[in-house]
């Protein structure tokens, strides 16, 4: 059973990986660029699920650490004339750092006061950024799109031998879903580990997993670490994706709207994040093409999102997990 | 051997892209002329929506009555959420899937910055950026494919200053102003006006657009003992801030900027803090408020009330920025109409750049647009106006706004 359970998901993530390397065969060149930030949402909603779907730690600031990743990213390729990307892993190792220095002192708070702590430095960030503007370029930001170490510009296109015709678009969104893949394997790693065991166990009640020798300092450091390295590496991508980076692309709304896409992918699941990655891309774009009155996108995304959260509170893991649960689980009583 | 190797890859390369070039310029036909641009229509600054509404009511007005050389024109403006990274979506998917011929009237300066690049090496258009920042003027040479509409900043600041010499060259002067580039911009241009007399400008304050107060700002700019109170401010602010003042006694000769100066934002000064504290102000204006009365019988504004009428019944007649969007709108067909009977981007560009237009309807009387291949400040002439009487009335000429 243990053998079929794990043929059943090495199938699933080479599925996975096949959709996403065939995609942009079947997709118009915008598109590719859409899917392409969808990885980018995937990657940092991932990180996110470290921290609040496995450890129960809820972070209303991880828009400041895609907003520390992207900005790294920015001035090595602006003003230090590094080739994009190998800012990458730079950018998500500062934020790594940023998040073990903030998880520190913020850990020995809990529940709600830690989340408006979080909060707390989400609604900072861009005041922040602009304050240093010798440094982040002020309101304006920075322009990567006239720094050589970008490596795809819109001049970029390359034939293949089957005649399809890859665009600067393919290339930004094949970057963010290798990464991506990449990053889902290690989460993947980290959700089978011994590890990921002891922060499930510190989400469902930490005095019992403290008792059962978890520490739970290190451990809850350790989550936010690792996800904040997630949301740097994220940060650096969209830095790469829109070619600049201002103060305005970091308001409060992100680091919320990575929540909604953590909550409708479903907290704790793995692949179904990218439904709640998709979710942030689209919804906001169809709301729109239902009507464009003053107000109305809005009332259609709060709308659709209480709905949803009422059919699916478990979001589309849950669903998933409710789909292929007889499949998977047959002959264990279902809890 | 290395040699025929590059070249054949060259050669892949370059019929690559000749292959994905089209041969004439996307987003234009016989019957149609397709152009795009973002404009917050959700999230803190919805209120700016109007600039895409009032811009679609022009142009539904014109293709009612026939279109530009029989072409209607199409206008496909999208919410951005005033947040540049949405910006730079938006745009790559009104370039790249809708195929747009241009980028039109975009608001923010940020959010046209962040694709400024972008749309100059793909050649497309992007034409009256929906800001003052001086850069869309100035850098015409880097960004030939770009240009705004509005004032100068800078210029607009040279003229405060010029107006305060003028009158009270020895006040003390106190600047609350917005912390980002159309702020800095203006004060620039405000110190740059005041010139050997900088020593004036005694307490400069700054508040971050996310705020919501600034009483605190107001109090130690009113504890420099400025005469003076110059407001750098978008609407809300310049409603804020006075308040603030009236609430602590101030009363200083207040300048507002145009961006937080229209008469209904006025009136909601006069009715919540005091009318005296705005009884005197200064500010100058390029556009025809629709609450000034000397304009009820007016032919442009009679026209502004039948478009809002016939194209945007639900719109707030009102709202001034339905105005500015139909000023650029207007300016937009008339630079159309020069680019020749089949458009291209490029003539479009030049046709831009080629402007002498007297008698937009929507601009204040005198106020002439005006560019050439070496001045890409379409609109650089205003009026100042003084409040009186709960209106603006003018004060002197029209004026150069020139950076």
């Amino acid at each position: 059973m243990t053998a079929f359970r794990y043929a059943l998901r090495v199938f699933g993530f080479v599925l996975f990986v096949a959709i996403v390397v065939y995609l942009p065969f079947r997709i118009s060149d915008f598109r590719a660029s859409e899917f392409a930030l969808i990885g980018i949402y995937f990657i940092a909603i991932l990180g996110l699920n470290v921290l609040t779907g496995y450890t129960g730690v809820i972070s209303l600031g991880h828009g400041a650490f895609m907003a520390l990743g992207a900005y790294t990213t920015a001035i090595l390729v602006a003003d230090h004339g590094m080739r994009d990307l190998w800012t990458i892993p730079l950018a998500g190792l500062l934020a790594a750092a940023a998040g073990a220095a903030f998880g520190l002192p913020a850990l020995r708070l809990s529940g709600p006061y830690l989340a408006l702590t979080t909060f707390g430095v989400a609604v900072a960030t861009p005041i922040v950024i602009k304050k240093f503007d010798g440094l982040t370029g002020g309101s304006g930001g920075i322009n990567l799109f006239e720094a050589e170490g970008i490596t795809g510009l819109p001049e970029f296109i390359v034939t293949l031998p089957g005649g399809k015709v890859l665009s600067f678009n393919d290339w930004l969104y094949y970057l963010a879903w290798t990464i991506a893949l990449v990053l889902f394997a290690v989460a993947w790693a980290i959700h089978h580990s011994h590890f990921g065991r002891s922060l499930r166990a510190i989400r469902d009640n930490e005095i019992a997993a403290a008792a059962s020798g978890v520490w739970l300092a290190s451990h809850k450091t350790l989550a936010f670490s690792i996800s904040a390295f997630y949301a740097g590496v994220a940060g650096s991508l969209l830095a790469i994706w829109a070619f600049s980076v201002q103060p305005g692309a970091f308001p409060v709304d992100r680091s919320i709207a990575l929540l909604v896409g953590l909550a409708v992918g479903g907290l704790g699941s793995l692949a179904p994040l990218a439904a709640g990655a998709a979710f942030l891309v689209f919804l906001p774009q169809l709301a729109q093409g239902i009507s464009k009155a003053p107000g109305v996108p809005a009332v259609i995304y709060g709308a659709v999102l209480i709905a949803l959260m009422i059919v699916l509170p478990m979001g589309v893991g849950g669903l998933l997990r409710w789909i292929t649960g007889p499949l998977t689980s047959r002959l264990y009583p279902r809890s | 051997m290395r040699v025929l190797g590059v070249l054949a890859l060259a050669l892949a390369l370059s019929t690559g892209a000749a292959s994905a070039r089209p041969s004439a310029d996307p987003g234009i036909s016989a019957s149609e002329i397709v152009i795009g641009g973002t404009v917050p229509l959700s999230g803190i600054a919805a209120s700016y929506a109007s600039v895409g509404r009032g811009a679609e009511a022009y142009f539904k007005y014109v293709n009612a009555r026939g279109g530009v050389n029989r072409r209607k024109i199409t206008y496909k403006y999208v919410d951005d959420q005033y947040n540049p990274a949405q910006t730079v979506q938006a745009v790559r998917q009104l370039v790249q899937q809708d195929r747009v011929f241009a980028i039109f009237n975009s608001l923010g300066t940020e959010h046209n910055l962040s694709v400024r690049s972008f749309l100059n090496a793909t050649k497309v258009p992007q034409l009256f950026v929906g800001s003052g920042a001086t850069t869309f003027g100035r850098d015409y040479k880097r960004y030939p494919y770009t240009i705004g509409f509005l004032p100068s900043y800078i210029g607009e600041g040279k003229v405060y200053a010029r107006q305060i010499l003028k009158t009270k060259p020895n006040a003390k002067i106190a600047v609350l102003v917005q912390n980002d580039d159309y702020g800095k911009d203006l004060l620039a241009g405000f110190k740059a006006g005041l010139g050997a007399k900088r020593k004036n400008l005694v307490a400069e304050q700054s508040y971050d657009a996310l705020s919501t107060d600034v009483s605190s700002q107001i109090a130690r700019l009113r504890s420099s003992r400025a005469t003076v109170l110059l407001l750098i401010t978008t609407p809300p602010f310049a409603i804020r801030g006075l308040v603030a003042a009236n609430r602590l006694g101030w009363r200083p000769q207040v300048y507002v900027n145009q961006v937080g100066s229209a008469t209904n934002i006025m009136r909601i000064i006069s009715a919540t803090a005091n009318p005296r504290i705005i009884e005197g102000a200064i500010t100058l204006i390029s556009i025809k408020d629709p609450l000034m009365p000397r304009f009820k019988n007016d032919a442009g504004m009679k026209l502004y009330r039948t478009i809002m009428r016939q194209q945007l019944p639900r719109g707030d007649v009102n709202d001034g920025f339905h105005v500015y969007s139909m000023a650029v709108a207007y300016t937009f067909v008339e630079a159309l109409k020069k680019a020749g009977r089949s458009p291209t981007r490029a003539s479009l560009v030049r046709a831009v750049a080629n402007l002498n237009l007297r008698n937009n309807p929507f601009l204040l009387p005198g106020v002439v647009v005006k560019t050439s291949s070496t001045d890409h400040f379409p609109l650089d002439q205003g009026q100042l106006q003084r409040w009186s009487k709960n209106q603006w009335n003018p004060l002197g000429k029209i004026v150069s706004a020139k950076p």
